[in-house]
């Protein structure tokens, strides 16, 4: 087999000129103030009043007209820092949603604090909040329940939308893309690129950049796996090799898009709609929403159509479907197209849930691993069931275990399904050791 | 350009404390990735174990120092025993989805508000390391050694106890490569079922193998701490476990010299490109024709890229890193 380490690094240089030169999204402002937010719990008990930090409470800073600039969230000390630049006028709103249950703000109304840019006679301004325990704000357990499960399901249908490429890529090339979670970051912030750099309306900016997530995908296996593979390299270096990808890339965001976080330019700030015992804003039903048509539609294509079997055929057994006149390097293009697509869809739909950032992708993995896994390493629709299982497990497991852990069960069902039923769910009874 | 400073920190870094606690870390990995076939991406987990083993004994114990070594070794135990009891009868890539997912608990577990008592939280623990200090026979604002191996004396104690751990730990590597064990789990990562069928009891071997590996993971965690004075979880984070990778990968896998030469190689070339860029960044952004190449806030960044293009191109162009054998990287997950 001959070598061709000449074509390797030219396609390595012409994806990192892409990437590297595309137009950035960072914006250099001249001067930036600083402002630091303190938010603390007041109990009183007789005549002394204590005060505790609060932690994870979300601090969003908005202009006058209501868009948002950045958000924080208050660190264990109850702290939070935000960027600003100098010279205009800010809001700055605490999310009461983010406060622990049955928290609010010790006054009503305090939760918004105007900052004309008079107000900054330093570059640094401080500002506190401070929360207590209210009556009316205590929902009733079915309530809050409810709320989670809501919050699961959404988080669960994002998860399954992202790891349907990372399964259907293991089934169908045996490799276990570490750098998938990189995709799913490129769909948010080439989504930002169009949206907000470019300032392109969101209808538009969404469908770019799926089909651009997708090329990105089908470049993954163009320039590195398939090469890797037909050069006779095992699976366990293609597998060094994704994470070696997965540090370069998540760098390069860093590189060109800054370490904060950012919002989506399009619903950032929504009102919650009251439906029963939940609050969901309108945003976030119409995701949830198309994702579940995204996640229908990819069913019934992989159950009814022709490409869709030959898929699965592929995911089963490479050398038979090969035998049976599929031709599986087609396939194999196929399902990292989609995978990518699939991917950078669930990318953005996390942005406009949470915000667009380096890591947001990364930060995904493990919970796509362990939904594949549970759901059954090599297979769509395990990926599917899997993914929603651990996304609803991972919020409702807030209602005992603190928030800041709650990943923490998700490596519990990885580790007991790996000794129970290593297969997963949906996947093949086969010899896995 | 001052390039004789760049040179200076750069051959300073070959010895420095970052690469002594790295080729332990990449000894352990050694162990179990480079001569049994296990795919460990949670060296950072095991490194932790022996931070927290020094740091608690002040902290929540309340015990001497020297106990941190027993309280290392049982969360190694520990912690090998959780990664390991599910994933080492199953295909190899099983075990690196449930060290990647457990290192980053561990290091949220240890971060926590709720575990505070415990470790300290995000500020982590420091004050521990007094009884370490108080071995120090050098004087501590004394400098000693010529340019650009000039060290101060706390320096040179952590670096002189670094480095002989290291050499220890070749030495033991070294050792029981050529021991019967060695050769067992050699061929565990050859021919898993030829080994069963010889009546091995694979599942041992390799749990062995990634207590062992952990164990000089430890040892590597314990001296970033006692060099820093503090533990901070944050610093074994999930990317610390691939650096150490990267630059066993560097050295060559499988290779007792690979373990040692690569991450001494990886941080003479991470801290020259950092100095590197960061002087040509100094004095404001780098342009060129107007358009801005890089700012000094980008270097970081720029520092990993190249990690992980390194780790990229190593492999693919040559996975025998500097020592290795090309043959003893032809590892296949199926």
């Amino acid at each position: 087999m001959k070598l061709h380490p000449g074509r390797l690094f030219a396609t390595a240089a012409a994806a990192l000129a892409i990437l590297g030169f595309a137009p950035s999204g960072i914006v250099h402002a001249d001067a930036e103030n600083e402002i630091v937010v303190r938010v603390q719990d007041q109990t009183s008990t007789g005549a002394t009043t204590s005060k505790l930090p609060v932690a994870g409470a979300v601090i969003i800073v908005t202009t006058t007209d209501g868009a948002e600039v950045t958000r924080a969230t208050t660190s264990a000390e109850g702290l939070a820092s935000l960027r600003v630049a100098a010279g205009a006028d800010y809001v700055v709103t605490l999310d009461l949603a983010s406060l622990p249950d049955g928290s609010t703000m010790i006054r009503e109304g305090t939760e918004r604090i105007e900052l004309p840019a008079s107000s900054f006679r330093t570059p640094v301004k401080a500002l506190n909040f401070f929360t207590g325990q209210s009556a009316d704000a205590a929902r009733s357990d079915f309530e809050r329940i409810a709320q989670r499960f809501i919050d699961g399901v959404r988080l669960g249908l994002i998860i399954a939308m992202c790891s349907v490429g990372l399964s259907l890529i293991f089934g169908t090339t045996g490799l276990t893309n570490f750098a998938h979670g990189e995709l799913v970051s490129f769909g948010g912030l080439v989504a930002f690129l169009f949206n907000v750099t470019m300032g392109l309306p969101f209808f538009v900016a969404f469908p770019l950049a799926v089909i651009v997530g997708g090329a990105m995908g089908w470049l993954f296996n163009w320039a590195i796996f398939a090469r890797l593979t037909k050069r006779g390299i095992g699976l366990v270096s293609q597998l060094v090799v994704s994470v070696g990808l997965s540090i370069m890339l998540r760098n390069i965001y860093l590189f060109q898009f800054g370490g904060r976080t950012r919002p989506l330019r399009s619903f950032s700030l929504q009102e919650g709609l009251v439906l029963g015992p939940v609050r969901i804003t309108p945003r976030d039903l119409t995701t949830s929403a198309l994702s579940l048509v995204i996640l229908v539609a990819v069913a019934v294509f992989l159950q009814r159509s022709r490409t869709g079997k030959a898929v699965r055929a592929v995911s089963d057994n490479v050398a038979l479907a090969s035998s049976t006149g599929i031709d599986t390097g087609r396939i194999i293009r196929l399902v990292w197209f989609v995978g990518g697509a699939l991917a950078a869809t669930g990318g953005i739909f996390r942005g406009l849930d949470e915000q667009v950032g380096f890591q947001m992708g990364s930060s995904l993995l493990f919970l796509m691993f362990a939904g594949i896994t549970l759901g059954g390493l090599g297979s769509a629709y395990g990926a599917l069931v899997g993914g929603f299982v651990v996304g609803i497990l991972v919020e409702m497991s807030t209602l005992v275990v603190p928030s800041e852990l709650k990943n923490a069960p998700a490596l519990i069902i990885l580790i007991i399904v790996l000794i129970v039923r290593p297969q997963g769910i949906l996947g093949r009874r086969q010899r896995v050791g | 350009m001052d390039f004789l400073s760049i040179i200076e920190n750069t051959l300073r870094a070959l010895v420095g404390i970052d690469a002594a606690y790295f080729a332990l870390a990449a000894l352990g990995l050694n162990v179990q990735f480079g001569y049994t076939g296990l795919l460990n991406f949670g060296q950072a987990a095991f490194m932790a174990c022996g931070a927290y083993g020094l740091g608690m004994t002040a902290h929540y114990f309340g015990v001497s120092f020297w106990w941190g070594l027993v309280f290392g070794l049982i969360y190694v135990i520990v912690l090998g025993l959780i990664v390991g009891i599910p994933t080492l009868r199953l295909r190899a890539d099983y075990l690196a989805i449930v060290t990647i997912a457990t290192a980053e608990i561990v290091r949220l577990v240890v971060r926590s508000v709720r575990f505070k008592h415990f470790f300290g939280g995000s500020d982590g623990i420091n004050n521990f390391s007094k009884a370490f200090r108080d071995l120090n026979p050098f004087g501590v604002g004394d400098f000693y050694g010529i340019r650009p191996f000039r060290f101060s004396g706390y320096t040179l104690w952590t670096l002189l106890v670094a480095w002989a751990l290291v050499a220890l730990g070749s030495l033991f590597v070294w050792a029981l490569m050529r021991s019967p064990w060695g050769r067992v789990v050699k061929a565990i990562r050859e021919d898993e079922d030829a080994v069963r069928s010889l009546g091995k009891n694979v599942y041992t071997y390799k749990m062995q193998s990634l207590i062992i590996g952990g164990v000089l993971g430890m040892f590597s965690g314990m001296i970033f701490a006692l060099d820093r004075g503090s533990i901070q979880p944050d610093n074994y984070s999930r990317d610390v476990t691939f650096y150490i990778l990267t630059a066993l990968v560097l050295g060559g896998v499988a290779k007792v010299m690979g373990s040692i030469v690569g991450p001494m190689m990886f941080w003479g070339l991470f801290v020259f490109s950092d100095n590197f860029l960061r002087d040509l960044t100094d004095s404001g952004p780098l342009r060129i024709g107007g358009v801005t190449i890089i700012q000094s806030t980008q270097v970081g960044a720029v520092n990993y890229m190249l990690v992980g293009l390194g780790l990229i191109l190593l492999m693919t162009l040559r996975p025998q890193g500097i020592f290795g054998n090309r043959k003893e990287m032809a590892l296949d997950g199926r």
